[in-house]
């Protein structure tokens, strides 16, 4: 993933012809964190309404999100054919998303290799996907902050 | 020794309570964010720059506080703008709470 220019308030992205399966692949995992993972505090919380809020506001930003993914992977559009790969068009606010949803398949994997304290030690059939989709979807999240960073 | 001087209040005068702001009345709540070995540090502070609208510095320090000693105290708010940010830092699955300042 590469930035290749900026057009108004959009984002122009090249992607390699395999870097854009892959792309999309790790997108369809999405989402990967349980609702009941996150709490909104470790004391307790401040009030009973509290956690409701917090859980009620997560399950509309994840549906939010899941609408916005369909958008992506569904309009063949937003993807323009070029000799040497692809390229994604992204508008206002899509960057932002985009890093929540690869975070979320991130830390998602994570949760379910067991949430090691460090790199996970052996990879088998059995935690082969997470382990992938934890790496690839980190290594996106990567080139996607290099290129906020260069527009910045 | 300097005299201080007393203030002057005629008996039977009742003394109007001074303004506080809201904000002091209120108990406060700690936005916190706690370490975790899986988000990135490159990651944490962008999102920290997102959400408060930190510049770069000042959420690089709060992100070293979070990486070097566990956690780092991001704000002190009310419990409406507290939940809001623990909900925007948690969007971005960030581990964050809010607790009661003591």
């Amino acid at each position: 993933m590469k930035l290749i220019g900026t057009e108004k308030d959009r984002l122009l992205l090249h992607f390699g012809r395999r870097e854009k399966d892959l792309f999309l692949h790790i997108l369809r995992l999405y989402p990967r964190v349980p609702p009941a993972h996150y709490r909104v505090s470790k004391s307790g919380p401040a009030d009973a309404s509290s956690q409701q809020l917090l859980e009620e506001a997560l399950v509309e930003q994840r549906n939010e999100n899941q609408k916005q993914l369909s958008a992506l992977l569904g309009q063949p559009q937003r993807w323009a054919e070029q000799h040497s790969g692809w390229r994604l068009t992204l508008g206002p606010g899509e960057p932002e998303w985009l890093l929540q949803v690869l975070n979320d398949i991130r830390v998602g994997s994570w949760l379910l290799l067991g949430s090691p304290d460090d790199q996970v030690q052996v990879v088998d059939d059995g935690n082969l996907l997470h382990a992938w989709a934890m790496e690839v979807a980190g290594a996106f999240e990567i080139s996607l902050l290099k290129v906020l960073e260069k527009r910045l | 020794m300097a005299e201080t001087a007393v203030p002057e209040m005629l008996p039977g005068t009742v003394q109007e309570e001074q303004d506080q702001p809201a904000a002091a009345l209120e108990p406060g709540y700690l936005v916190i964010c706690w370490n975790d070995p899986v988000n990135f540090m490159d990651y944490v502070t962008h999102v920290f720059q997102v959400v408060f609208g930190w510049p770069k510095q000042k959420a690089q320090f709060h992100m070293l506080q979070v990486h070097e000693q566990g956690k780092s105290v991001l704000a002190r708010e009310s419990m409406e703008k507290a939940e809001h940010y623990v909900h925007q830092l948690q969007k971005y699955s960030l581990h964050a709470t809010m607790e009661r300042d003591q």
